[in-house]
């Protein structure tokens, strides 16, 4: 069943990009059905039930690999934000995106995306959640670079790409470790387990820089606000309500069982807290609404980070709560932010103001939702900030645990910030060029229907009653979060309130919002937003030199010349050759026998004949010569016992030499000089190296057979089951005939080969002709 | 190639050798799972009948021999290899497995069939047919030839 | 182990390998087949002793068929590629009336465009005009 809710998601998203690229309204439409259905699949089967439901596919059961889905409590959570956020974003979608070719490519992708990241959150152990990882990075590659014309916009793709991807294959081989070390990659068993040891350490190690690159932690954090290049509803759900969480989700899981290690708690609190002070100074340098949003983004994984990686019990638990009290202020204020750009034309935080004329409603909703995130009471980002005060306080984590808090408060202040400098652009004076002038200058913004504006405005402010809802019942969600937090750690039982009563926490918190107000007035916006941000110009750089590095190597390895290819290729052969014949000793010299004098003088005419090919000046002479020296071949195969090859090698050398001669008939008799380089010396110096060392490894293989030949099978099955007495034939068309089928295929390419070359030439020398 | 036909050689080659020389071909390619021979050598015998078609300078014959199409000889051989690998599948044995059928054919006596001669007899028409595209391209070009009427479709 | 026919081998690749270097295209095509002449040989000759011909039922030693058998293919896979090479000489010829392999002009654009230093012999070949 598990595997029919996602199946269905790619489904659509297939669908929509190969049939329903004309009418993506429509594909949206049943993307929409899909993703309610799948909720209230979810719900069903995972809800107050005794046990948790799973569904396995085999793939590779001799590695140990298979897709494993569990649909335990965390899992019920996670996948109901990503299905339920993902409806409110389709739903907005049909109102934001004009109705062409990209809506139906943001469609499909978005719906292969939902589908992906609902595998990453119901994915029981570390490899399916890898498979289906990697799937959102190229969903989230390809949603980034929706706007294909745009240069920005493609290069952010591949920046966030890039460094996704390589924290993907650090994932990867952090799984290999834990297979490799433990034999599974199961949560659960994980937990059970407790692994430590150096070889654990390395493989947490690499499952952090994963969790990190995809949530955007420092130093990984450039990407994300790149990646708002995207349309709003990406922005809004990738970027920031469900694909970055990825990362948290995978520490969620692996904290348990990770989480005592040293190695594990000062990562995670070093990235965290960096990452949040990072992500918060900027945020409240920028004059973009979205950028502030994006790196208030950054700022907020930053502190899930901390909570869900610290290792304890009730940082975890916290840390749940505001994963979701994140996952929902966070999409209303970008879908809501994207209703203003989409209106008014604008999200320059100076003239944002006039919209709460124009969008009353939605204005309040960002207000709501601002409050929320700048954990104002009565809102639920004030209790799940609480909570997480409350968890840093309790937590005797000695110094790790001082430095997390105070990471922490600093962070929370700069959170306090910014959202106080967006409340003060959305609730300031309307700036007296004001948008209301906008009429003349962005008059197709106005163009929104009431259905349009309020498809757009719906999800805005459900969300941001979800956010005061939330905040009023804080217990009763407390009590629903238990189930997803002791999923993932037995332990992590706690309670959310709304009004904790005078503690350290709230005094903290009230020093927290009060410092925060008056940094947020009085530190000044950036005059202009630096285009590019250090870490983006460290990418550019790093990606830079490897692209010239690369450029570099080609100049001095492909010359572009066949016969330095040649000579170049032939010395390597020959310098492995020696190296090898050098560390073995040089091959015994007994294994010769006498041969016989005609055998010798066939061998010697072969070799002269040989000679001559190389040396003659005219074709005709050179293919008659090779033509020799098949022959002189097929009589020593004769010699040797083997008629089929003679048999073979004369009629193929006979067909040889005609196509040679058909070929060279209308060419000058005499070849064209060679090429002054390579000089003749190196030529004939490598060839002779060639020919020296070749032989003398046959000799060595010849010597070192230590295994009788497979062929003493071959000769007694021959007759019984074969039915052929004449063992070579039997090999090719029975023991060996699936080469036999392959080689006839190379054949009948080659031969097709010739006719197109043969046909193309005669057709180009006509047209020249004519 | 500038030969000038004799009327004699036209008549040996044209109506004899070649039919001969068919016919030694099939011998090869179906004695070669109990001697030296098999469909590699025999697809090469018929080849060396064309040769000699075209060295006596009867290349338009082979032209509109019956084999006109060269490429569907092509097909039909990789096709008949490839349906004497897939055939055991079905009778749930191993690919290209062998089935060995004994056959009593008056006069001759106890004939012995094994699966594998088709096999041999797809590379036989594969190598024929190579041979044939590749002498009938290379070769197309010329005066004295009749080379326009596409080497692989006509 | 046949010394006469390791001494041939010897000969071939050397004669192959030279013959690769060369400009002109069906001087390559010939190094294809003499190549190739010497890896048959080789495979023979280190793969197997000489002996009778591997059939069943022949009294005295018999030889090891697997060469043989990899042999056999390859013989007729080198027809193909030789035709294959010959009939790329021939449509350069047929196209161009130049029978040499030219350089690759990406890569030559590539080592030119930072030092410009092109290396000698590079330059333009012969045109072979002596028709």
């Amino acid at each position: 069943m598990l595997f029919v809710a996602i199946v269905a998601q790619f489904a659509v998203g297939g669908l929509t990009l190969l049939g329903l690229r004309r009418r993506p309204a429509n594909a949206a439409l049943i993307g929409l059905v899909v993703l309610a259905s799948a909720a209230a699949m979810i719900v069903a089967e995972g809800v107050g039930v005794e046990s948790t439901p799973r569904s396995r596919v085999d793939w590779l059961p001799a590695l140990g690999f298979n897709l494993t889905l569990e649909l335990d409590g965390f899992a019920v959570l996670m996948s109901i934000v990503v299905l339920v956020l993902g409806f409110g974003v389709l739903l907005y979608s049909l109102a934001y995106f004009e109705h062409d070719a990209t809506y139906a490519r943001f469609v499909g992708l978005f719906m292969a995306f939902a589908g992906s990241m609902t595998g990453v959150v119901l994915a029981a152990d570390l490899f399916t959640m890898f498979v289906f990882w990697e799937l959102t990075s190229i969903c989230s590659f390809l949603l980034i670079g929706l706007n294909d014309t745009s240069e920005s916009a493609r290069k952010s793709a591949v920046r966030a790409l890039l460094t996704t991807g390589a924290g993907g294959l650090c994932l990867l081989g952090g799984v290999g470790i834990l297979q490799t070390e433990l034999g599974t990659t199961t949560f659960a068993e994980l937990v059970k387990l407790q692994p430590s040891g150096a070889l654990i350490d390395a493989a947490i190690v690499l499952v952090l820089l994963g969790a990190f690159t995809k949530s955007a932690q420092f130093p990984f954090h450039f990407w994300l606000p790149g990646a708002m290049a995207a349309p709003t509803p990406v922005s809004a759900y990738l970027h920031s309500a469900t694909m970055v969480k990825a990362g948290i989700v995978l520490l969620a899981r692996t904290s348990p069982a990770f989480g005592q290690s040293d190695v594990w708690r000062w990562w995670v609190i070093v990235a965290g807290i960096t990452t949040m002070v990072i992500g918060g100074w900027r945020a409240l340098r920028q004059t973009d609404a979205k950028l502030l949003l994006a790196h208030s983004t950054v700022s907020q994984l930053g502190l899930l980070t901390v909570l869900v990686g610290m290792g304890t019990s009730t940082a975890l638990y916290a840390g749940v709560a505001h994963l979701l009290a994140h996952a929902v202020f966070k999409v209303a204020l970008f879908l809501g932010v994207g209703v203003i750009d989409h209106e008014l034309g604008t999200r320059d935080v100076t003239k944002l103001a006039a919209a709460r004329i124009r969008l009353p409603f939605v204005t309040s909703a960002l207000v709501a939702s601002t409050l929320s995130m700048a954990g104002v009471i009565p809102l639920f980002g004030f209790v799940t900030k609480e909570k997480a005060l409350v968890a840093l306080l309790d937590a005797e984590l000695g110094l790790a645990g001082s430095v997390a808090l105070v990471g922490v408060v600093l962070g929370s202040v700069l959170s306090v910030a910014y959202s106080v400098r967006f409340l003060h652009a959305l609730l300031g004076e309307v700036a007296p060029d004001g948008t209301r002038g906008d009429d003349q200058q962005n008059g197709e913004h106005h163009s929104s229907t009431l259905i349009a504006r309020t498809l757009l405005g719906a999800p805005v402010i459900v969300a941001a009653t979800a956010s005061i809802v939330f905040g009023f019942a804080a217990t009763q969600i407390g009590k629903w979060l238990v189930a997803p937090s002791t999923s993932l750690d037995v332990l992590a039982k706690s309670k959310l309130v709304l009004w904790p009563g005078v503690n350290d926490a709230l005094i903290i918190s009230v020093v927290v919002v009060a410092v925060g107000a008056v940094v947020g007035w009085r530190v000044p916006l950036a005059v202009s937003a630096s285009p590019n941000s250090l870490g983006e110009r460290m990418f550019d750089a790093i990606y830079d030199s490897i692209l010239s590095a690369s450029k570099k190597i080609t100049q001095v390895s492909q010359p572009g010349s066949l016969p330095i290819y040649v000579v170049v290729t032939t010395l390597v052969v020959a310098v492995a050759a020696l190296v090898g014949l050098l560390r073995d000793g040089m091959p015994s010299f007994d294994a010769f026998v006498t041969d016989s004098p005609l055998t010798v003088s066939v061998a010697l005419l072969t070799a002269v004949l040989t000679v001559g090919v190389a040396v003659v000046s005219v074709r005709f002479t050179a293919a008659v010569f090779l033509g020799g020296v098949g022959y002189g071949i097929a009589v020593l195969f004769l010699m040797r016992g083997a008629p089929d090859l003679a048999l073979t090698q004369v009629l193929v050398e006979t067909l040889t030499i005609v196509i040679f001669l058909l070929a060279m008939r209308s060419m000058p008799r005499n070849f064209i000089p060679a090429s002054k380089w390579p000089p003749k010396a190196v030529r004939v110096l490598v060839s002779v190296a060639v020919g020296v060392l070749l032989p003398l490894v046959a000799l060595a293989v010849y010597s070192a057979r230590r295994a009788p030949s497979v062929s003493d099978e071959y000769f007694t099955r021959s007759v019984d089951e074969a039915g052929g007495a004449n063992v070579v034939n039997v090999i090719l068309v029975d023991f060996r005939g699936f080469d036999t089928m392959g080689e006839i295929t190379v054949l009948a390419v080659a031969a097709l080969g010739v006719v197109n070359l043969v046909r193309v030439a005669e057709r180009n020398r006509r047209e020249r002709a004519s | 190639m500038n030969f000038r036909p004799s009327a004699i050689l036209d008549e040996l080659v044209d109506r004899w050798l070649s039919k001969v020389a068919v016919l030694v071909a099939v011998y090869v390619t179906f004695r070669g799972h109990n001697a030296p021979g098999g469909g590699f050598a025999g697809g090469l015998v018929v080849g060396g009948v064309f040769v000699l078609q075209f060295l006596t300078g009867r290349e338009p014959h082979i032209r509109h021999r019956p084999i006109r199409r060269p490429t569907l000889l092509l097909g039909f051989g990789l096709l008949v290899a490839l349906v004497t690998t897939v055939i055991p599948l079905v009778v749930d044995a191993s690919p290209l497995e062998s089935h060995i059928w004994k056959l009593n054919v008056p006069f001759i006596g106890e004939v012995k069939v094994v699966s594998s001669m088709f096999f041999d007899l797809g590379v036989f028409f594969v190598v024929v047919a190579v041979v044939l595209m590749v002498l009938l391209s290379l070769g197309a070009r010329g005066e004295s030839l009749v080379g326009d009427d596409g080497v692989g479709a006509s | 182990m046949s010394l006469s026919l390791l001494v041939l081998v010897g000969v071939l690749f050397a004669v192959g390998t030279y013959l690769l270097m060369e400009r002109s295209l069906t001087r390559v095509a010939l190094g294809v087949g003499v190549l190739g002449n010497g890896a048959n040989l080789l495979i023979v000759v280190a793969g197997s002793d000489s002996g009778q011909a591997p059939i069943v039922g022949r009294p005295d030693q018999l030889t090891d068929p697997l060469p043989q058998a990899l042999v056999l293919t390859a013989i007729v896979i080198g027809f193909a590629l030789l035709s294959f090479v010959l009939a790329l000489a021939w449509r350069n010829w047929t196209i161009t009336e130049n029978d040499g392999v030219e350089d690759d002009f990406e890569d030559r654009s590539l080592v030119s465009r930072k030092e410009g230093t092109a290396k000698p012999g590079d330059a333009p070949h012969h045109e072979d005009v002596a028709r």
